[in-house]
């Protein structure tokens, strides 16, 4: 069969011929919504109109037979009708009361989870990990898919003070914003990176490289028509390692995943914040990650325990204060606790008034 | 077909929450590469470290992006995944979509690809997992031809993204949906054909909660804010009251401005003192409602670490007003960019360019003038520029000062 | 100028930094409208028109995008030549 006329610069289809009968009648006057459980919220329009969500996780990486499955579910129940959101959810949308239940029904039958609305942990964001990147040092979904087993509770039942967001980088680079989560796990690098000299002048660009080191921990290496790195400088960022492939830092063994809390991205209360370091290296452990697990789940339960309602972990922690936190979670204070990077100024304690 | 032996992520399908390696089996049912990616993952997992080679240089004819070159070292052993490209399609807005829609978009994938997706990845688009290099043409047609177009990498204005706005959602503050369509229309050119000197993205949000993560995840940030008063339902303040919620630890305590009181009775908010955080409003959404002029704030240069540390966005415009066609707005972008185009070494974002430069030059580049919304505090060192024109209008003032007898600071 | 001998300018141009510096597409809006003493939108044009049939192409490569001269196994793959 010929091949179809290729178009370019068409964009995306309009987003109009996707939104379902109520919404196009509601659209832009909608007037408030009620959470109804984890699984289940209703939007009611000026008119009256009601719209039901009925949310369900989604491992990200999904096989089109998957696909296919939230299709015919939708098509069964929501006219044909759904949306995925920003953390990878589904979301069926029902615009008749009479098929929520049945839908319910369907999902739990077919092993779809339902959950992750309001005061709730739901999913995570991550990137591809071994999956699918050529610079993850950990895998992503692996962890993802090993934390979330643990704490499904928090998905679909059990509230929580606030909503607390989880996010996984499998590098530094953290596609995706991890930077601002309640608790972020990112993979990192331990070891200065190796150079293949002799591929360095084929491959890559000198000012390029020496300008990817943040700690100008690089300088050209004449000799070897190549570069070198500074060993007490170098933070193992792997930044030169994504600008130039012959420069090489896995290392099985000394890869591994630090964790970060208390980052938000709405202005609820008080502004976004970045996640901070609070345990800064754990091995890499496959297929589960019992170790990095059970710190996440214990730092949410320290949270559950200790924080006021509606405050998210960084404005509990804030609250408290970062010493309280260590001392309520027994987390060991550690050196790289302490930034010696670009913050430095701005993280240490400028007054004698703190906690013991 | 391969069959590969694979205990250790065979432990990833037990357990509760839905299994990525589940997926990636059911796609590998019926194809190679998919399958492939199986024995291929197997083997990370087994030796603690990943195979994918630094992406290569592939792509459709015309366009710089969309496309993601991804190979595997492990090609003769994996000869599935020795290419195993990544497609980007651009995501409809709001990531609404119709049963038919995804159906076709599933078979044309089953046809030409491994069968494997991210719906969706963390920028926004739809990612198509795993596809070789002489089918990318081939995928281009079948998709394009029906109405799907790639969307962006590299250098380039990345596929722009918003949250669900007017579409279900009662706080947003402008069309978020129509606006991120518009803006991805405007810039067709730019997001196919990677001009810049590094990537830029934009994310919308129709209001403060920010559901996109704009003010973390985007160079360009528009945040959905309002100018006028909150309005006030007392029947519905007492039902939350009557429902349980202790109003005054909530709401009133919890208010970042200490601009409500209630007296167990009505709800007062002193809206000139309101910085509209939107915690009230979420927490109370039958009784509060935002109204008056609606718009939003753009904030600008948030990234990930890469190169010199993480940056959120910060104000540049605290508010302008998003109706179509949107003229203002897009003059704006086109401002900032050929700003940044100027100042941008390559692998630069425009955050850092403006801490290299500083926000005088990028104000001043885009014809915006100093205000105290965009800082959190003025500087605290005194080591600053004074330009001749800054001196003359000191003094300038000060004659004026002089005549009129009167101190204007 | 005639389109075609303002591409063959533009190759020049790329043919000259070839190994040596990845070129931005601003870079040779920049270097060939200075050169040729043309507006940029005239050399972008052109530019573009060369990109199309694949006599440049967009790369990527050091997390960057630059233009290039296509490779002949790319062109074979694009059916550019046999």
């Amino acid at each position: 069969m010929a091949l179809p006329q290729r178009k370019t610069d068409i964009g995306p289809p309009h987003y109009k011929q996707f939104l379902p009968p109520i919404i196009q009648k509601n659209y832009g006057k909608w007037k408030y919504h009620e959470v109804l459980s984890h699984g289940v919220m209703v939007h009611v329009g000026d008119s009256g109109d009601k719209l039901w969500t009925v949310r369900v996780a989604s491992p990200r990486l999904l096989s089109t037979t998957t696909i296919r499955e939230h299709c015919d579910v939708a098509e069964k129940f929501c006219g044909g009708f759904f949306r995925y959101t920003t953390r990878n959810n589904v979301e069926f949308l029902v615009s008749d009361e009479k098929q929520l239940e049945p839908l319910k029904k369907d999902l739990t039958a077919r092993g779809f989870k339902m959950g992750g609305i309001g005061a709730a942990i739901t999913n995570v964001v991550h990137t591809q990990g071994w999956v699918h990147c050529h610079s993850a040092c950990t895998d992503a979904s692996g962890l993802v898919k090993s934390m979330m087993d643990e704490l499904m509770d928090y998905f679909e039942s059990k509230t929580l003070p606030n909503k607390l967001r989880l996010a996984v980088a499998c590098c530094v680079n953290m596609c995706g914003a991890v930077h601002c989560s309640d608790i972020a796990v990112v993979a990192v690098h331990t070891k200065v990176p190796t150079i293949a000299h002799e591929n360095f002048k084929n491959m890559c660009e000198l000012p390029t490289v020496i300008g990817s080191c943040p700690t100008r921990a690089i300088s050209p290496d004449p000799a070897n028509k190549s570069i070198k790195i500074n060993a007490d400088k170098c933070m193992y960022c792997g930044n030169c390692f994504t600008v130039c492939p012959p420069i090489s830092i896995k290392d099985p063994e000394r890869d591994g995943v630090a964790i970060l809390v208390g980052g938000k991205i709405n202005s609820l209360r008080s502004n976004p914040k970045f996640s901070k370091l609070v345990i800064p290296f754990i091995s890499n452990e496959p297929p589960r990650w019992p170790k990095a697990v059970a710190a996440i789940k214990h730092i949410v339960e320290v949270y559950a325990a200790n924080a006021r309602k509606h405050e998210r972990v960084g404005e509990w922690i804030e609250r408290i204060g970062w010493e309280r936190f260590f001392s309520l979670t027994g987390i060991d204070f550690t050196f790289q606790c302490i930034d010696d990077f670009t913050f430095m100024r701005d993280t240490m304690r400028t007054s004698s008034t703190f906690k013991w | 077909m391969k069959k590969y032996d694979t205990p250790l992520i065979d432990e990833l399908e037990k357990g509760p929450w839905p299994s990525f390696v589940t997926e990636m089996k059911k796609a590998a049912k019926n194809n190679e590469m998919a399958n492939d990616a199986v024995g291929h993952l197997e083997k990370c997992y087994r030796t603690k470290v990943g195979y994918w080679k630094h992406g290569g240089i592939v792509g459709v004819l015309g366009y710089g992006g969309g496309v993601i070159g991804r190979y595997s070292e492990l090609g003769d052993e994996f000869p599935g995944v020795a290419h195993f490209h990544t497609v980007r399609l651009n995501q409809p807005s709001g990531f609404f979509y119709t049963s038919a829609a995804l159906k076709e978009i599933c078979d044309i994938w089953d046809k030409y690809g491994s069968g494997l997706t991210n719906v969706h990845g963390s920028t926004g688009d739809l990612v198509l997992l795993g596809t070789k290099t002489d089918a990318l043409e081939t995928i281009f047609a079948e998709y394009s031809s029906r109405g799907w177009d790639l969307g962006s990498s590299g250098s380039a204005l990345r596929t722009p993204s918003c949250c669900v706005g007017p579409g279900r959602c009662e706080w947003t503050n402008y069309d978020t949906l129509d606006l991120n369509y518009a803006l991805t229309q405007e810039f067709q050119d730019e997001i196919h054909r990677p001009m810049f000197s590094y990537k830029f993205k934009i994310k919308m949000s129709g209001c403060a909660c920010d559901c996109v993560a704009s003010i973390a995840r985007a160079d360009m940030s528009i945040i959905g804010t309002w100018k006028g008063h909150i309005e006030v339902n007392q029947d519905e303040v007492k039902n939350y009251a009557k429902n349980g919620m202790d109003i005054n630890a909530e709401i009133v305590n919890m208010c970042p401005t200490q601009c409500i009181s209630y007296d167990g009775k009505d709800l007062k908010i002193n809206n000139a003192e309101c910085s509209r955080c939107m915690h009230c409003i979420s927490k109370m959404t039958k009784a509060l409602k935002a109204t008056g002029e609606r718009g939003a704030t753009i904030c600008i240069g948030s990234k990930a670490p890469i190169v010199v540390g993480s940056l959120l966005s910060w104000v540049i415009v605290p508010f302008i007003k998003v109706e179509p066609p949107y003229t203002e707005l897009k003059d704006l972008i086109r401002k900032i960019w050929e700003w940044w185009d100027d100042n941008a070494k390559p692998r630069e974002r425009i955050g850092e360019v403006i801490e290299m430069k500083g926000m005088r030059s990028f104000l001043e580049g885009i014809g915006q003038a100093p205000i105290p919304q965009q800082i959190k505090e003025p500087r605290k060192d005194p080591f600053m520029f004074y330009t001749e024109e800054d001196m003359a209008a000191f003094k300038a003032k000060e004659a004026e000062e002089k005549k009129t007898g009167k101190y204007k600071f | 100028m005639e389109m075609a001998e303002l591409q063959d300018k533009i190759f020049a141009f790329c043919e000259a930094a070839k190994g040596k510096k990845k070129l931005k597409e601003k870079d040779i809006l920049i270097g060939v409208s200075t050169e040729l003493s043309l507006e940029k939108d005239e050399v972008k044009k052109a530019l573009r028109e060369m990109i199309n049939v694949g006599r440049l192409m967009y790369s990527y490569g050091g997390g960057a995008s630059s233009v290039e001269i296509p490779s002949e196994e790319y062109l074979r793959e694009k059916g550019m030549i046999k």
